[in-house]
Order: C-alpha cells, then structure tokens, then sequence
C-alpha cells in the first residue's frame, strides 16, 4: 500500500516537470464473469525501454497484451499512450498511434508470402510502392530476405517467429508487444533475435514489451521486469532485484530460483 | 528470356480467345434460343462477380443477394413506370437503394460471423419478398410487374435486338469485374486478403476491418442492384417470387462463384458458363420426373465441391503447372541426351 502511494506521487511530481511516459497503465481490472484476469494492475514505459512482463502460466500476460492493443475491454482502469487515452479504442486506431503486437501463435496471413504479409502492416504509414520498399528493408534487417517470397505456411518455427516480428515493426510502432517471439528458438537463435531486438531499439527507437517464458532471454534482453501473478503485479525491477526478490522467487520462480541466478551470473 | 517470352504470348492467347470468345454471340440469330442462353450466363456471371465482391474478397457469405437484386429491379422499374425516369437513372438509384440496405443490414450483421451472417442476409431477402408481396399498392403485387414496351430507344433502355441486350450485359460484366479487380489488386488488395486470412491479426496491425468490409459489401450490394435493373429491363417481367428468389438467385450466383473460384476475377465467368448451361439441359431434359432435374445438378455441385473447393479454376492452374512441370523435365532429358 505504501509503495504504491509512493510511485503516484513519483508518477505525480513526473506529471509536473512535464514527463510523460510513452504508456502509463493505469489500475486497469478484466473480469471474465467472476474470473479477475487481471485486478489493478499500472506501470509505465518510457521511450526506447524494453521490458519484460513474466510470471506462471495463467498469470494474465497476455489478457494485459490483449488489453493493451485494443482486442480485451477493460472493466476499470484506463491506459494512456504518449499522453492521449487509447483504452476503449478499437485495436487498428492504437495501431496508428502507434503500438502493436505480435502474436503467441503465429497468427500470419497463410496463402500471402513473407513480403506480402509484412507489406499489409507497412500500408498503415506508407503507400504501396513505399511499404514494399520498407518491408524489404526490415526483412534485410530480420534476415529474412531470402525467403522473402515464400509462404508464409512453408516457413519453419523461428522464420515464423521472426515474420511476426518483421509484420510488428512494419507497421511503424514506436512500442511493440512481443507475445512468445523466441518459443520455438534455439539457444543460439534466440541470441540472434536478442540481438535484433536491441539493434532495432537503437536504430528504430522502438520500445519493447516482452512476453517470454526462456529466463535466459529475458535475463539478457529487459531492462526491468514486471512480475504478474493472479493478475495482480506482484513486483517490478530490475532483473537483479527481481531475481533476488523473495516473493517472486516463492510466488514463481520456485526450485527454479537457482537456475535462473546461475545463469545470469554467466 | 525465351521462358519469359512464352508465357506472355501464352497469356496474350488466352485474353484474344477470351475477347474472341466475347464476339462470336455478335454473329448468333438474334432471336435465337442460343443468344439469350449467353446473355444470361454473361448476366449470371456479372451478378457473381457482384456477390464475389462481397463473398470473394471480404470474407462476408452472403445467402441473401436476391435481396439486393431485387431492390435494384423494383426501384428502377418503379421509377420508369411511375415517373417515367430512364432506367439508365434508375439503374444508378437501384445501385443507391441497395448499398444503403446492406449499410442498414450491415450495423446489426456485422457482429455475426460465418453461417450467421449468411442465415441473416438468406432471412433478409425473404424479409424483402413478403414485403414485395404485401405492398401491392407500391409493388403491384404477387402478380409482379411487366415493363410497358415502348419506343425502343437508348434512353428507354429497349433495344430493337437481343444482340444490343448482349453487349449491355457484357459492359455490365466488364465494369463489375474491373470493380472487383481494382479492389482485388493494390494496397486494398493486401488489406481485404489479411481480413480474409486472420481478421484480429489485421486489426492489429492497423487495418480498419469494419469500414472495410462495410465499404466492400456496399460496393457488392450497389453493384448487385444494377444487374437487378438490366434483369428487368432484359426479361421484361418480374414477380417478388423469381426476383427475390432464395434458389434461383442468392445461392445460385454464391454457387457459380465457389464452383468457379472464390475471390478470383476469371471464377465467376467460369462458374457461370457450367452452371446456368446444366440448368437449362436439366429444365429442359428432365422436366418429366419431378426434381431430376435439380438432383442431377445438386449431384454435381457436391462433387465440385467436394473435389475442387477453391473452384474450378484452381483446378485448371494445378493441371498447368502439372504440364509445365512436364515441359520442363522432358526438355531437361533431352538437353542431357545432348
């Protein structure tokens, strides 16, 4: 109760200097019949921040995502992007304000190829000629440019992945949501997307939400961490402290805790 | 290079037959059997292209496009008889008349998805029907109406010959498949196939699905209207039964659309040139034993659609690749012979 009080006059005191976060979540609440999915839930992003929102299966990670991009009514709480209210707006006008997200399972366009299907999200800022110009270039970018005209039906796993991804950053985000982008991946090709994924922050200045079950990567890749559990924020922090957090390691990590220390040791 | 060169003669060839094709009724007995049998099957063709519209490229099954039909028949006819307006006008009113319905039909509709959405619409235009019935005083009634012949003239939308009704139907056609092709191609293009394909993955990525689709059914539904008026003014005569009819007009032109090739320009034509020929072989043959004749053609749809769903022609693209393939491996023998 306390720290809460605390971060609203922090948030408070932002408001006066002038700060405004790029999304500032709001005590947002779903309820599915008597199920709360998620209850009060708030953070805030800043620009160029990618962040990592972990916890159990269940959680409400991605009922926060779906709340976010417009595809899951609120029951109470709001969300503010760059400052104007986009909770209750449909999911294609939060689109063009500019967040978006990737889906957990691959949700491409099948029967389109990879350019094809990255070129639909890039005709949200741009006419046809120039979308394919810059769906080309992020494809070169994701190192899909070879199976550029493939169906997206016969692209393995990570391709898919990876399309996902090419498809979330067409669309000219300025904070993109990535839902289990790596689920499929392999250790070394999950470095890769790692390393893309901080590439595009600096060039692109893009910020990130991540969704990621591999510790590993999320160890690697967040800044800070927001820990869900029963749809309830739990803690938030940064990867150490949230490591070290004995809630988070009694609520979630488990047995595991030791895992997780070792290797973001190494 | 040479490989390059031969499917463009080839394709060429195809568009000279097909424009060929197009000429050959200009020679037929105007008032022969064989000229109406065409027009109705470039007429049928043109109102699937106006369904795939709708059903092709928005997703959206419509069982109720009678209902659209038959707006565009009763208002230009209504405004000819009536108010003496050309049903070239009236044509363009009946277009007006039926786009706003499907906006009207579209707000409740729109929340349904698949089967509901096209029991609604199959309902609505059975709606239209009694309505149609019921009203006499506007409708004339079950008793239907038959257009005056008068002068014939352009303006009158009456023609001395057939073969004029001929090529009014085949400009129909062509400007009803340059709509569908120019929403087809370009950056509507990609947006209608990712509706298509994965509706909230579209949505998410910035595509305004709603409008769309409403945009695309209305452009389906006004361009529906506008072959109900060249129906009319072809037949001369209607009734509430045949022009709102569930069977010979709402699944038979979604029918000769998923027969020929849901989504694609050339599907209707094709669909149009098998189904309206074996309906009439089945009217006219097996007229003796009652419902033959439709249980002889329902056979051959299932089939159809139970072996070549996406239409025929994706069966025709399977088969030329299959030869090409061919080509390319007898051609890849010989150059290792030598």
């Amino acid at each position: 109760m306390k720290t809460d009080l605390s971060k609203e006059l922090i948030g408070i005191t932002g408001e006066f200097k002038g700060h405004v976060p790029l999304l500032e979540v709001s005590g947002i609440s779903v309820t599915f019949g008597g199920l709360h999915a998620l209850s009060d839930v708030s953070f805030t992003v800043e620009p160029n921040e990618i962040i990592g929102i972990i916890g159990p299966n269940g959680a409400g990670k991605t009922t926060l995502f779906n709340s976010l991009v417009g595809l899951q009514k609120l029951s109470s709480g709001h969300v503010n992007f760059d400052g104007k209210r986009i909770s209750g707006h449909k999911p294609h006008s939060i689109a063009a304000a500019g967040m978006t997200k990737t889906f957990q399972n691959s949700a491409l366009f099948p029967g389109m190829s990879v350019l094809d299907n990255v070129i639909t999200a890039a005709l949200l800022r741009n006419p046809l000629k120039t979308a394919r110009q810059e769906s080309e270039k992020v494809l070169k970018k994701l190192g899909l440019y070879e199976v550029k005209d493939t169906d997206v039906a016969d692209l393995t796993f990570p391709q898919k992945a990876l399309t996902e991804l090419a498809r979330g950053l067409a669309s000219g985000p300025r904070l993109l949501l990535l839902d289990e982008v790596m689920a499929a991946l392999s250790p070394s090709e999950m470095d890769d997307v790692i390393g893309v994924i901080k590439e595009i922050r600096k060039s692109m200045s893009v910020s990130f939400l991540v969704v990621e079950h591999h510790m590993r990567a999320i160890m690697a890749l967040c800044d800070r961490l927001i820990v869900l559990n029963f749809g309830k924020k739990l803690a938030e922090g940064t990867p150490q402290e949230i490591a070290k957090n004995p809630q988070v390691v009694e609520a979630y990590l488990g047995s595991s805790a030791s895992v997780l220390g070792g290797e973001h040791a190494a | 290079m040479k490989f390059k060169g031969v499917t463009l003669n080839a394709r060429t060839a195809v568009y000279l037959c097909l424009a060929v094709a197009f000429l050959i009724p200009l020679g037929m007995d105007p008032d022969g059997y064989l000229l109406r049998i065409v027009s109705m099957v470039v007429l049928f063709a043109a109102m699937a292209q106006a369904w795939n519209i709708v059903g092709g490229l928005a997703n959206q099954l419509s069982l109720g496009h009678a209902a659209f039909f038959g707006l565009g028949a009763y208002t230009s006819t209504l405004l000819f008889i009536r108010q003496g307006i050309s049903p070239w006008a009236g044509m363009l009113a009946g277009g007006v008349v039926a786009a706003v319905a499907m906006l009207l039909l579209s707000i409740p509709l729109f929340r349904l998805r698949g089967h509901y959405f096209a029991l609604a619409t199959l309902a609505f235009a059975e709606v239209l029907k009694i309505i149609a019935i019921h009203f006499a005083d506007l409708t004339e009634g079950p008793t239907g109406i038959t257009i005056p012949y008068g002068e014939p003239s352009f303006a009158n939308f009456q023609f001395e010959s057939n073969t004029s009704y001929y090529v009014v139907i085949v400009a129909l056609f062509a400007v009803v498949s340059l709509i569908f092709w120019k929403l087809s191609t370009g950056a509507m293009g990609f947006r209608l196939r990712a509706i298509r394909e994965n509706e909230q993955a579209a949505e998410v990525s910035g595509i305004d699905t709603y409008r769309i689709k409403l945009g695309t059914s209305m452009v389906s539904a006004f361009t529906m209207g506008m072959c109900g008026t060249v129906y009319a003014q072809f037949t001369y005569f209607f009734d509430p039964e045949s022009i709102f009819s569930m069977t010979g007009i709402s699944v038979r032109v979604a029918l000769i659309c998923i027969i020929g090739g849901m989504g694609r320009l050339w599907g209707p034509l094709i669909g149009a040139c098998i189904l309206i020929p074996l309906d009439e072989i089945a009217v006219n043959t097996m007229s003796d034993v009652a419902g033959l004749g439709p249980f002889v053609t329902s056979v051959i749809l299932i089939a159809a659609i139970i072996y070549e769903p996406r239409g025929l022609i994706s069966a025709w693209e399977r088969l030329r690749r299959r030869a090409q393939k061919k080509h390319a491996a007898q051609s890849g023998q010989a150059a290792g012979a030598v």
